[in-house]
Parts: C-alpha cells; sequence; structure tokens
C-alpha cells in the first residue's frame, strides 16, 4: 500500500476537522443529508478493497449493506436487544460469517463469473427478504428504536439526537478508514498485493492465494455491515432496497467516480454523487436519466477518478468550501 | 546412487487425445543442473507444469525428497522448496524491484494472514529481499519499477524473487529465450553461481548454453524420453543427433 | 402430482427454458465475440415488451406489432452499439458493468417517462386464445405452444445461420481470433455491431412474446437479466449449448420449484447455481481456465 501522500494527509486532517464542526452550521436536513453520504462512504470504502485493492470485482456487495439491516431489526424485535454493545458485535459477527460462506462459493470463480455470481447470491437475499412475511416483505421491518449507548446504566449519548448521531456515524467512518490502512499495511496487505498484482506468480511463489482473497472478502463484508447497520438505525427501517442491486451498483460507481484502490477516494465519491442525486432530484422526477448519463461520462471522461485529478486545491474546494456553500444554497426536499 | 532429489514415474499428460507427455521417468539428482532439451512441441514446457503443479498430471507420480507430491497446487509445491521461473518473465509489474523479492521472501512465512502489525517493520524480510536482489546484481535498481526494466533485468529479477524464497530446487523454464547476447552471458553466469548452491532443473533451446552449464541432460521427443545422460554422452548420441540436433540445425 | 399436471408443468418448464435460452444466448453471443459483459441486456428485453404493448394498442395486431418492432430493436442495438458499447472493447469488465449500469438508469427512466409506473396487461392475439385440452381437468393455452415453437425457430435459424453462412463463418472465427476476421476481410467494427444488435433483437423478441403471459412492468428487464445470468452461469460463458442446457435447466427448476416449494419458490434457481459452481466453476459447458 503507498503512503498518503503529504499535500493530501493535511487536506484529509481539514476535512474531518470540516466534518466535526458541520453540524453546528447547517440546517437539520443537513446533517442527515451528511450522515446519508458517511453510510454510503463506509460502504463504497468497503467495496474499495474488494475492487480497488483486491481486483474482485463484486456487483453483490449490498447483500452484506442489507443483511446488517435485517440482523439488527431481527434483533431487536425477537431477542429484545437495543443496545448498542450487543447488536452492532452481532450484527458484524452475522455479516463476517455470511461474507466468509459467500466468499467460499463466489471465489471459486473469477473475472466476469466472480461479477455475476456475487450478483446472484445478493439478488437470491433480495427474493428471500422480498417474499419472507417474518422480514415484512416488501414493506421491511421498522425498527422500533435506536440503539442505545449505556453504561453502568448510564446513557453516555443519545443516538436518538440527529447530530449525536451524525457524529457516531463519522466516527464509524473513521474507524473503517483506520482499521482498512492498518489491515492494507500489514503482512496481509502486502500478499494482497501480490495477489491483486500476479496472482499466477503470486501462487507459483507460495501464496495460497484463495486464503488472502477469502479473508478481503469477509473484511470487505464486514465493513460494508458496519454500513449497513449504521444506515438502518438512521432510517429506522430497513426493506428489500438495502439488499438490492442498485444499491450494489450504486457503490460501484463511487468507487469508480472517487478513484479505485484509495480509501478516501469512495469518501469523495460518496459525497459527489449522493449531492448530485439529492439537487437531480430536486429538479425534477426523472433524476435518474442524469444519474445514467453522470455514470456513462464518468466511465469515458475519468476513468481513474476524483483521485486522479490534480488534488491539493481542487479537493480543498470539493470537501470544505463547496461542500457548505452548496448545502445551504441547494433547497431539497425528503 | 543417491536418492534423487526430484523424481517423475511414468509421468502422462493428455490433451484430449494427444499425449503431450508421455510416460516419462527422469531422476533428478541433488546439487546437480539437469537440461531437458528436445524439439518443440517435445511437451518440455508441460512437463515442467507437471512438476511445478500448474497442471496435474494424467498419470504417474512426481517425488520430492521420496514422497510424492503429485497434483499438489503450485502454492504447495513451492512451500516444499521448488521454485519456478516462468517462459515469459512473470513479476509483479507494478511493484518495485525491492517489493518483488520482499513479497518473494514473505511467502515463506508459515501464513501471511497477519492483519494488526504493519509490514514495514519486518527488518529481516527487508534484508533478505536485499540479499537476493545483491545475489543478482540488481540492488542499484532496487527502488525501480519493474516494468521499467529491460528484458534481460526483469529476467534477473524473476530469478531473484526466487533466490529470495530461499529454493532447494529451481526450475527454469527457457532462461535465456529472447535474449540478446550479452544479457545471455549474464543469466549464465547466474545461473551457474546459483548453482554451487542450488538444484537446478532447465528447459533450454539454446543448446550452447545447455552443454556449457548442465551436468546432465534428458532428451524429450514427442513427449517420451529419448535418452538422459551426462552432457558428454549426450552430445555424441546418434540418436539424439538423428532426432534432435540434426533437425533443429538453425534454433 | 399426476400425470396430466406433471405435463403441464414441463411443458410451461420448456416454454420459460426457451424464453430464456433466447435472452442468454444474446448476452453470451455478445460476451464470446465481443467481449463485454452487457448488464443492459435485460433492458432490451423489458423495451420489446413495452414495444409490443404500445404497438399491439396502436395496429391492435400483436403480430403486426412484433413485425414492426423488431426492426426497432435492432435499430436501437445499433445505435447503442454505436453511442456506448463501441467504446468498452477492450476495457477492464468494471468499466463495462459500470457503463451498461448507467445504460440501465436511462432505460428504466424513459420507460418510465414514456409508459409510466403501472403494469399493463397484452391481450392475447385471438387467433392464439383457445386451449388444447389435456385431460378433463386440465388444458393448455395454445399461446405457450405458440412460444415454444417461435422459439424454436429462431434457435433453428440462429444454428442455420452461425453453421452454414458466412456471417455464422465470421462469428465462430470472431469467437477464436479477431485478427481472422480481419484477414477474411470484414471489418471487426461491422460485425461487432452486428452481433450486439442481433443479440439485442432477439432478448427483445423475447420480451414481445413474453408479453401476453407475463404483462408489462418497470423492472422486469433487470429480474430477467439477473436469471440470465444464472443461466450463463450453469451454461458456462460462450458457449450457446451451455446457454440451452441452462435455460432448460433453469425453466424446470424454477417451474417445479413454485410448484413444490411455493415457500422458497424465488431462491431455487439460486441455490441450483450455487450447486453448480460448488461442483464445476467454470459451468457445464465452459473451458477450464488455463
Amino acid at each position: 500500500m503507498r503512503p498518503i501522500p503529504r499535500s493530501l494527509l493535511g487536506i484529509l486532517l481539514v476535512i474531518v476537522a470540516l466534518l466535526a464542526v458541520f453540524p453546528q452550521f447547517v440546517e437539520r436536513y443537513y446533517v442527515q443529508l451528511a450522515t446519508k453520504i458517511i453510510v454510503m462512504a463506509i460502504f463504497a470504502m468497503s467495496l474499495d478493497l474488494l475492487v480497488g485493492y483486491t481486483r474482485l470485482v463484486s456487483l453483490g456487495h449490498a447483500a452484506f449493506f442489507g443483511l446488517a439491516g435485517y440482523a439488527l431489526a431481527v434483533l431487536q424485535r425477537d431477542l429484545g436487544l437495543v443496545s448498542l454493545w450487543t447488536t452492532l458485535p452481532l450484527t458484524l459477527v452475522v455479516c463476517a460469517l455470511a461474507a466468509l460462506l459467500v466468499g467460499a462459493l463466489a471465489i471459486r470463480t473469477s473475472g466476469i463469473y466472480f461479477i455475476m455470481v456475487t450478483l446472484a447470491i445478493a439478488q437470491m437475499l433480495y427474493y428471500f427478504a422480498n417474499d419472507t412475511k417474518a422480514l415484512g416483505g416488501s414493506d421491511g421491518m421498522f425498527l422500533a428504536t435506536k440503539p442505545t449507548a449505556e453504561l453502568f446504566g448510564v446513557a453516555i449519548f443519545d443516538l436518538k439526537n440527529r447530530t449525536t448521531f451524525y457524529y457516531f456515524a463519522l466516527a464509524a467512518l473513521v474507524a473503517s478508514f483506520l482499521v482498512a490502512r492498518m489491515v492494507l499495511a500489514s503482512l496481509f496487505g502486502r500478499a494482497i498485493d501480490a495477489v491483486r498484482c500476479n496472482e499466477p506468480r503470486a501462487r507459483a511463489l507460495g501464496f495460497t492465494t484463495w486464503h488472502y482473497k477469502l479473508a478481503m472478502f469477509t473484511i470487505a463484508g464486514t465493513v460494508a455491515g458496519l454500513a449497513g447497520y449504521v444506515g438502518a438505525a438512521q432510517d429506522g427501517i430497513v426493506n428489500p432496497a438495502f439488499l438490492s442491486w442498485h444499491q450494489s451498483g450504486q457503490a460501484l460507481v463511487i468507487v469508480i467516480l472517487g478513484g479505485m484502490g484509495t480509501l478516501y477516494g469512495p469518501v469523495a465519491g460518496a459525497f459527489v454523487l449522493i449531492v448530485l442525486e439529492d439537487v437531480a432530484a430536486g429538479i425534477t422526477e426523472h433524476w435518474l436519466l442524469f444519474i445514467g448519463v453522470f455514470v456513462i461520462a464518468v466511465v469515458l471522461l475519468l476513468p481513474r477518478g476524483i483521485a486522479s485529478l490534480p488534488l491539493g486545491d481542487f479537493a480543498g474546494r470539493l470537501f470544505g468550501r463547496g461542500a457548505r456553500k452548496r448545502a445551504a444554497a441547494e433547497p431539497g426536499d425528503d | 546412487m543417491t536418492e534423487p532429489l526430484l523424481e517423475t514415474r511414468g509421468l502422462s499428460k493428455q490433451f484430449g487425445g494427444l499425449a503431450a507427455v508421455n510416460d516419462v521417468s527422469v531422476a533428478f539428482e541433488a546439487g546437480r543442473v539437469h537440461a531437458v532439451i528436445g524439439p518443440n512441441g517435445a511437451g518440455k514446457t508441460t512437463f515442467l507444469n507437471l512438476l511445478s503443479g500448474e497442471m496435474r498430471p494424467t498419470s504417474g507420480a512426481v517425488l520430492f525428497k521420496g514422497s510424492a507430491i503429485t497434483g499438489l497446487t503450485p502454492d504447495r509445491i513451492a512451500r516444499l522448496g521448488i521454485g519456478r521461473s516462468f517462459q515469459r518473465t512473470n513479476v509483479f509489474t507494478e511493484l518495485t524491484c525491492f517489493e518483488n523479492c520482499w513479497i518473494a521472501a514473505q511467502s515463506r512465512l508459515p501464513t501471511s494472514l497477519r492483519f494488526f502489525r504493519p509490514a514495514g517493520r519486518r527488518g529481516d524480510l527487508a534484508a533478505a529481499a536485499r540479499d537476493s536482489l545483491e545475489q543478482c546484481g540488481l540492488i542499484d535498481r532496487q527502488d525501480r519499477i519493474a516494468a521499467a526494466l529491460s528484458h534481460g533485468e526483469r529476467r534477473q529479477l524473476e530469478i531473484a524473487m526466487i533466490l529470495a524464497t530461499q529454493p532447494e530446487l529451481l526450475l527454469f523454464d527457457e532462461p535465456l529465450a529472447g535474449m540478446g547476447y550479452r544479457e545471455s552471458q549474464d543469466v549464465i553466469a547466474l545461473l551457474r553461481r546459483i548453482a554451487q548452491s542450488h538444484t537446478l532443473v532447465l528447459i533450454e533451446h539454446d543448446m550452447d548454453a545447455v552443454f556449457s552449464i548442465a551436468d546432465r541432460v534428458t532428451v524429450l521427443v514427442n513427449g517420451t524420453v529419448l535418452e538422459t545422460g551426462p552432457v558428454a554422452a549426450i552430445q555424441s548420441s546418434p540418436a539424439v543427433q538423428a532426432a534432435y540436433l540434426g533437425a533443429e540445425e538453425q534454433p | 402430482m399426476d400425470v396430466s399436471s406433471f405435463l403441464v408443468q414441463s411443458l410451461n418448464s420448456v416454454q420459460y427454458g426457451f424464453l430464456l435460452f433466447l435472452v442468454a444466448s444474446g448476452l453470451t453471443l455478445i460476451f464470446g465475440i465481443l467481449g463485454v459483459i452487457n448488464l443492459a441486456h435485460g433492458s432490451f428485453f423489458m423495451i420489446g415488451a413495452y414495444l409490443a404493448h404500445w404497438l399491439a394498442l396502436k395496429t391492435g395486431n400483436l403480430f403486426v406489432a412484433i413485425a414492426l418492432a423488431l426492426p426497432l430493436s435492432f435499430l436501437l442495438g445499433l445505435a447503442v452499439e454505436r453511442l456506448a458499447i463501441g467504446f468498452l472493447y477492450a476495457r477492464d469488465h468494471l468499466y463495462q458493468v459500470l457503463l451498461t449500469y448507467g445504460l440501465i438508469l436511462i432505460f428504466n427512466e424513459l420507460q418510465r417517462i414514456l409508459w409510466g409506473n403501472d403494469v399493463h396487461g397484452v391481450p392475447v392475439p385471438a387467433l392464439l386464445s383457445a386451449s388444447i385440452p389435456l385431460t378433463e381437468a386440465q388444458s393448455y393455452p395454445l399461446y405457450r405452444f405458440f412460444i415454444s415453437i417461435a422459439c424454436i425457430g429462431v434457435a433453428a435459424a440462429m444454428y442455420v445461420v452461425i453453421h452454414r453462412t458466412k456471417l455464422g463463418m465470421l462469428i465462430r472465427a470472431g469467437a477464436a481470433n479477431r485478427e481472422m476476421v480481419e484477414l477474411l476481410g470484414f471489418g471487426v467494427k461491422r460485425l461487432y455491431a452486428l452481433v450486439f444488435a442481433l443479440g439485442a433483437a432477439l432478448t427483445a423478441f423475447a420480451g414481445m412474446l413474453s408479453a401476453p403471459v407475463n404483462s408489462v412492468y418497470p423492472g422486469m428487464g433487470e429480474h430477467i437479466l439477473i436469471i440470465s445470468f444464472v443461466v450463463v452461469v450453469i451454461g458456462g460463458l460462450g458457449s450457446i449449448q451451455g446457454a440451452f442446457v441452462g435455460a432448460m435447466l433453469i425453466g424446470f427448476v424454477d417451474t417445479f420449484g413454485k410448484v413444490f416449494l411455493p415457500e422458497a419458490a424465488s431462491l431455487s434457481v439460486y441455490a441450483f447455481m450455487a450447486a453448480v459452481l460448488l461442483w464445476r466453476p467454470q459451468g457445464l459447458f465452459g473451458a477450464r481456465p488455463a
């Protein structure tokens, strides 16, 4: 893994600082929009671990995002678990196990087959959720309450407060980023470099390459589960759309838009795409038409994403001043 | 006779109806340079792929130090101490020479499923990488991206990577293919140096090179062994001359 | 299950299998020859169905509607190839996925603008609205027979084209060797455009045929796309025989899955795919990757 350039590191710290103070200056709607962006950023970052770092193009990553949402809902309803300290780890374990299972099957294939198999498996979960009455069918499941965070009987923060929830999501994003960096910098990360660059060579050197691909698939599925947990908790509902292939497709768009193999690229990509969707949806009900054209334009004109642009000044504008200016200028609806 | 380091018994590989390798039994002794030669299409590369696990034999056995390794995957075989080069040089082109060898040295750890400690702190691997680069004369190129190397240098890098995995036995698939005279001489000198402390199996087209490096030679024709013996015997064998040397005057 | 309902379900399976074959063979041809994974393939199915619905309303006759819609779909295929797919040859699958995903968004939205969000039924033509009695209790709609027969006709025509004509020779050569096509004096670009448009028309035709049976609704393209992926994964990518066998297997698994395990009906095909993957990751007719 290449280190983050010094100039960019400064920008990243500035952005995190801006994100930290951001809710103090804007309306509630934009705090929620920002939370939504953060959820997608975590989700897309987890996909970047597969697409950008391991060259495993998954079109079924929403499986773990949605699974986490349903896991949280089921834990609340059927086991009566409401605490963050129990539901979050349990949800992540469920997602890790599911990713291990799905990965073990999908990694038997490669290239185009891998794309189709991951899509098909995610679609299987989609139909399962859609057709299962106990999971609410196409209506999905409501979450009775936000996860509670108590220590020794004292609530240390309250996720029902939107701003608190925003900070919770932000903390999840930063934690995901740091964990991903740690994993990529480890011996495992070097082995993944070898698998990505040249899998036959890695195997001939003695790496049992599918171990590493499966481990990465599991890590990525778990981080996607974190995104799904935060997303479901924010919305207060989980429905089959969480599992839909548009959710997977959107994450893939974000990864490429931001620049794959960078981790911070998908964060920028999530920001640009979600804001664009928000703006387009405010203009016309047929906003997906614009998004479609935009996606095609990105593929043809900016295949290496925002991260390949001359950063520095541009990134500063895009993240910092631009965010607040646009957020303040554009009216939106929910 | 001592037990051979590597041995094949009745090794065969069929592709559809075609037998690319047919009932090949050869013993490769420890400490020797053993070349496998033969005209184009004789099944040499298939044979090597059977040794390294890239392909599974249709029948027959491969024994390493007396125990069967037939049908093991390439990574398992590599971990037993058998390194290989490919006919088309095969390195991590996006990475630097140093990183290439670093990863090769890392492949010898029992597992790389270690997620927490930064890899950069592994001074032992860095030392092993530098050591192998030094042996192959690439130490001053260590920060160069592999894609930017010349053809000959990339071949040397691949050899350095194999050395970094600390193998006992090295399999070379036409290490001189596509190289100019000067580059060939460098690689031949390198192979000679490696041969002092390793066992080598060499598939090669360049006859002069084979006869100057090898101790023993096996001649493959149409997937079967025509003859195996010391260099001098092969050079003077009428059967070999008829089947191979005569047929391919201009290699 | 008695014999006659078994027969009816088998006929349904075969009919569904044939429709899937038309869609999957287009997908597999486009991948085998152009090297492109086309997510927008299902959109042509949807477009075919909506064209049939719309033109049947205007002309009052489904056959006239199909006769008009077929060349339209072919031309649309040519246009999409020229304007979008043509930029994707030799690019990474990742970008092919993304660009064709963008196309899906556009097609879905255009469908919504032109025809709205409602589900539309398409009447079965009067000529074929009868049912054939099988036993006293069971009968089989004539129109479903018509679908199977039309598909057999198309499959036979495909076989003749691929094995007996110059175009077929180019297609077979193109799948094996791109330079060979150039040597044969036929521009690769023209061949690619033709294959893509033919694949689009095949799929659209399947959509038209199925419109009276399944009605037309938003999102129908995605559903058929994913099922055809399953077909192609099972059969092996790039193989027409594989597409045929895979489509028939899925036809049976899906139809009988709904009969025997109604609560897990939508899962049966995926479970079947998983089983095939465990056994033969490259698909039943796929070449083993080197």
